[in-house]
């Protein structure tokens, strides 16, 4: 039976997930770490590497990248719901912000 | 202002010039950059095309208070304040917000209620106490009302919305973000 693996799909999210991270720290760092959520030490560490490193470091059966809201009214409005999509869409972003704002502290 | 370096004035000039296609005003320019009005004139009319706009800004807080501007306004301060915290200041983190809140707006396909410069003047407005961000009781989210309000029973626009909030926003679409329009307020 076939068992689908997703093994190169993932390697390859995880490799345009680490590219992108790269790039974006290297144009504007603050902004970079306000649109990825990670910490300095890390964006430190995928700025330096080289690409070898990074397609070695894609490699992996887990996915890199992990969801950032574990919050179930910010996934909703994330995703529109309410009254309409534009406000719910204001509100997800004001309580997205909020969140970076206080984690980065 | 005769005697600083190449250096910074070319800085000032670049500054000016992401200003002006953000959308600032002369008054912001001329607080923000040591550069000569008469050279601010110059970058100003280069960059648009036409003569800056005369005329006073708008000094009150009420504006941020009304529905439409006060959802954006806290959008635009919840960004803000994340790039405070990790040490970026002054302009730089006007500028890089700002940035951020019009990526939203495009994302959303909304029209943009603040300006840059109602934005720097929302951040100056901040700096003298004269607003503060609130937390909603409802959504835990922090919005923009006028400081020393009373806040431990806050519910935000957006939680508590009137009944004829966002209604006009498509018909706003024509509308330049510089005049922004007065809303309802309510409470």
């Amino acid at each position: 039976m076939d068992r689908p693996d997703f093994q190169d799909d993932i390697r390859e999210l995880n490799l345009a997930y680490l590219m992108l991270a790269q790039q974006m720290l290297r144009s504007d760092r603050a902004t970079a770490l306000f649109r990825l959520g990670i910490d300095e030490r890390f964006a430190d560490l995928i700025e330096s590497m080289s690409a070898a490193k990074l397609v070695r470091m894609a490699s992996s059966q887990m996915l890199l990248p992990r969801f950032r809201f574990d919050d179930e009214q910010l996934a909703r409005l994330m995703a529109g719901e309410g009254r309409d999509a534009a406000s719910a869409g204001l509100h997800a972003a004001i309580l997205a912000a909020g969140k970076a704002a206080t984690d980065a502290r | 202002m005769k005697n600083k370096s190449v250096i910074e004035e070319a800085d000032d000039v670049r500054r000016a010039v992401e200003m002006v296609q953000l959308g600032a005003r002369m008054q912001m320019l001329e607080v923000e950059t040591r550069l000569s009005r008469e050279k601010l004139l110059r970058i100003y009319k280069e960059v648009r095309g036409a003569s800056p706009p005369k005329g006073m800004l708008p000094f009150s807080t009420d504006w941020f208070m009304t529905w439409q501007p006060n959802v954006h306004s806290s959008l635009f301060m919840n960004l803000h304040r994340y790039f405070t915290g990790v040490g970026v200041h002054g302009l730089d983190a006007i500028l890089k917000a700002y940035h951020l809140y019009l990526d939203h707006i495009e994302v959303g396909v909304i029209e943009p209620a603040l300006s840059l410069t109602r934005a720097w003047t929302l951040v100056r407005f901040f700096d003298a106490d004269l607003l503060q961000l609130a937390a909603c009781t409802r959504c835990g989210g922090d919005f923009v009302v006028h400081a020393h309000d009373p806040v431990h029973d806050y519910v935000c626009g957006l939680c508590n919305m009137p009944s004829r909030a966002g209604s006009s926003r498509r018909k706003a679409a024509t509308r330049k973000a510089v005049s922004p329009t007065r809303k309802l307020v309510t409470t």
